[in-house]
């Protein structure tokens, strides 16, 4: 077991590596000049963007500012933003908490609904309850959350005015203590409605039907040849087995928890990591993309490694060994 | 009174578009302590009658119909908890994908152990740990098998272990549902030995569905031979097999290559299984059958007695 993980931690930080080194290429290799828009648009002159490349390290060839930026990675240090000129450490922290508390919630209350409802529909297995949600997880899935997030906002913000339109907190009053919770949770009931009406769908179909798929399994029938009460066949064996795969989904989405949801962030104007990242694209602010891009490709690989694990741990058929 | 007794019981299996007769107006009277074994060709419905009988095949696209008598009672129509009781104390069934017969993700002993516990709620885990080593050893299991998860076994271990697991609450009645097929002839024998061993001290009786004739031969005092869902011939094996009435008995016999005797040549049946979605207005086998008339095409024959148990369902055998 613990070679096992000592040799995934090792493919994974290999992993990590190579991503970051495809998305460094990559942002460089795009169309669109960092050095020209931090210089202004208006006609700057070619010496001051000189002085500003030599500045950044852009005048070397690509490998030798990769070089450069391992070196600072080895130290810890990700380096300055272009735009912001602050320590692109520092720039992903802070919006740590904002979108973990977006997409966390999320992500747990869409699992946990979408696992119930899909269970409950698979035991309903062609009743018309199980008609009514399978129809609906069609709808929300093949709708785009940024054009359901647009409607929200239409029909709760403006239209009956319930609930904010944007942001995370109401910025004309300085709320504190409890009153400032209250103010965040008001702001956080339409983003992650969308988000939870657009993933759920997802985990009620893998719920669904693994739990159809082990209701059919042979095994089934030489319980219930045993004389074994459904309602005990269903809750010890049925589910043990149909488990197995939401854990995996649920495993791999937590990867991408603090990348958070670049469109959502966008649609709500959350002060989150998918924004932050969104912004940074339209400036090419290289150094806070590239430093994104390693957060989340080593916590997708942590989460991998994780659900591997967890996975050896409730399925006895997989072995590290 | 027979402890099971099958009276003109018709399974269907209902598709969208038609309606597919795989088991026809079953007459069969079984016997305390007989062993029959049920004997045809793939398709010919021997499975469908052994789940039916315990009433384990879906619901929603099956209809049985007829009388399934246990010791007087009608299992068709009993409530779910009257059938619940009765499975698996009175009745088991080793099934035929032994390889998948248990979830894959709890060790064999711990849903042994529950089975166990479905009639014996009370039950102390030691107590029932010594019952299922002994039955291991009837089956030829080492005790650590308990301990194992069934991936780790082999399909014969795992075949060993769903006929330990049938055998659990001593039952009055065994269904094998093809259960030796997929093991070696030696382990084979072995096992049937040793439930022809059990039948002798625990008034066991035995149905055997197989397409095996000669383990009928060999283990089984009754033979029934089905085909296209059909009772054609029953009796006891001495008679059925030394001396088969039914023209497609005779064939089915002659498929089989015997080790004792003349060194005759195989020949199979010709043709294959009516399409069972179609009513069948004679005989089922006349389209196969080398002797089939006019009448066989028109008139459905029923099982006649030609002698004691003996029974033949074709108008061409026995006296006429």
């Amino acid at each position: 077991m613990k070679r096992y993980i000592g040799k995934r931690a090792l493919s994974g930080i290999l992993v990590v590596i190579l991503s970051v080194c495809f998305n460094f290429t990559l942002i460089r290799l795009a169309p669109g000049d960092p050095v020209r828009i931090i210089a202004g648009l208006d006609n700057p002159n070619e010496q001051q963007i000189q002085v500003l490349r030599e500045k950044y390290g852009l005048d070397k060839s690509i490998p030798e500012q990769f070089v450069m930026f391992l070196k600072q990675v080895s130290q810890g240090d990700l380096g300055y933003s272009y735009v912001s000129d602050r320590p692109v450490v520092d720039m992903i922290v802070e919006k740590v908490g904002p979108t973990l508390t977006l997409t966390l919630t999320a992500v747990l209350l869409s699992v946990t609904l979408g696992t119930l409802i899909g269970i409950y529909a698979a035991r309903k297995n062609g009743s018309w309850f199980d008609k009514l949600v399978c129809n609906l997880s069609y709808f929300f899935d093949a709708t785009p959350g940024f054009w359901l997030g647009l409607m929200m906002i239409i029909v709760f913000a403006s239209y009956l005015k319930l609930l904010p339109t944007s942001g995370m907190v109401s910025l004309k009053n300085n709320y504190t203590g409890l009153k400032y919770i209250q103010d965040v949770a008001r702001h956080l009931v339409l983003p992650i409605s969308t988000m939870v009406l657009t993933q759920t769908p997802y985990y009620f179909r893998i719920a669904r039907s693994s739990v159809l798929q082990a209701m059919s399994e042979d095994y089934i029938i030489t319980f219930r040849a045993t004389g074994m009460k459904e309602s005990r066949i269903f809750n010890k064996y049925v589910l043990r087995n149909a488990i197995l795969p939401t854990v995996t989904v649920l495993g791999m989405s937590l990867g991408f928890l603090l990348s958070g949801s670049v469109l959502i962030e966008t649609v709500f104007a959350w002060p989150g990591m998918g924004r932050m990242m969104f912004t940074a694209i339209g400036k090419r602010d290289y150094p806070l993309l590239t430093g994104i891009y390693l957060v989340t490709s080593v916590m997708i690989c942590i989460a991998m490694i994780l659900v591997d694990i967890l996975y050896g741990l409730i399925d006895p058929r997989i072995r590290y060994d | 009174m027979s402890l099971l007794e099958l009276k003109d019981v018709n399974v269907q299996y209902i598709l969208k578009d038609k309606k597919i007769m795989a088991c026809q107006h079953i007459d069969l009277e079984i016997e305390e302590r007989d062993s029959i074994g049920i004997v045809g060709e793939s398709g010919s419905g021997k499975s469908t009658l052994a789940n039916a009988i315990l009433r384990l095949l879906p619901k929603r696209i099956t209809a049985v119909d007829g009388e399934i008598l246990f010791e007087g009672k009608d299992l068709l129509k009993i409530t779910p908890e009257e059938l619940n009781a009765l499975r698996w104390k009175e009745i088991s069934v080793v099934f035929q994908k032994s390889m998948n017969a248990l979830s894959p993700v709890h060790k064999v002993g711990k849903q042994m152990e529950d089975v166990y516990r479905i009639h014996e709620p009370k039950a102390n885990r030691d107590e029932i740990r010594k019952r299922v080593y002994e039955l291991f050893k009837i089956v030829n299991l080492s005790d650590r098998v308990y301990e194992l998860y069934p991936h780790e076994l082999s399909g014969g271990m795992m075949q060993r272990v769903s006929i330990a697991l049938s055998l659990l609450h001593n039952p009055k009645l065994l269904v094998l549902d093809e259960a030796t097929t997929a093991l070696d002839v030696v382990t084979q024998s072995q096992i049937l030995q040793e439930i022809m061993k059990l039948e002798e001290n625990m008034n066991l009786t035995r149905i055997m569905i197989t397409h095996d004739v000669s383990v009928v031969a060999s283990t089984c005092k009754k033979i029934a031979v089905m085909y296209a869902g059909c009772l054609m011939e029953t009796g006891t094996v001495q008679d059925v097999l030394v001396n088969p009435k039914h023209p497609y008995t005779q064939g089915l016999l002659k498929s089989f290559p015997s080790f004792k005797g003349a060194k005759n040549d195989l020949r199979g049946i010709p043709g294959s299984l009516p399409d069972l979605s179609q009513e069948i207005q004679g005989c089922v086998f006349a389209d196969r059958c080398p002797y089939a008339d006019d009448r066989c095409r028109q008139e459905k024959p029923v099982l006649r007695v030609v002698n004691g148990c003996w029974k033949v369902a074709c108008h061409k055998a026995g006296g006429e």
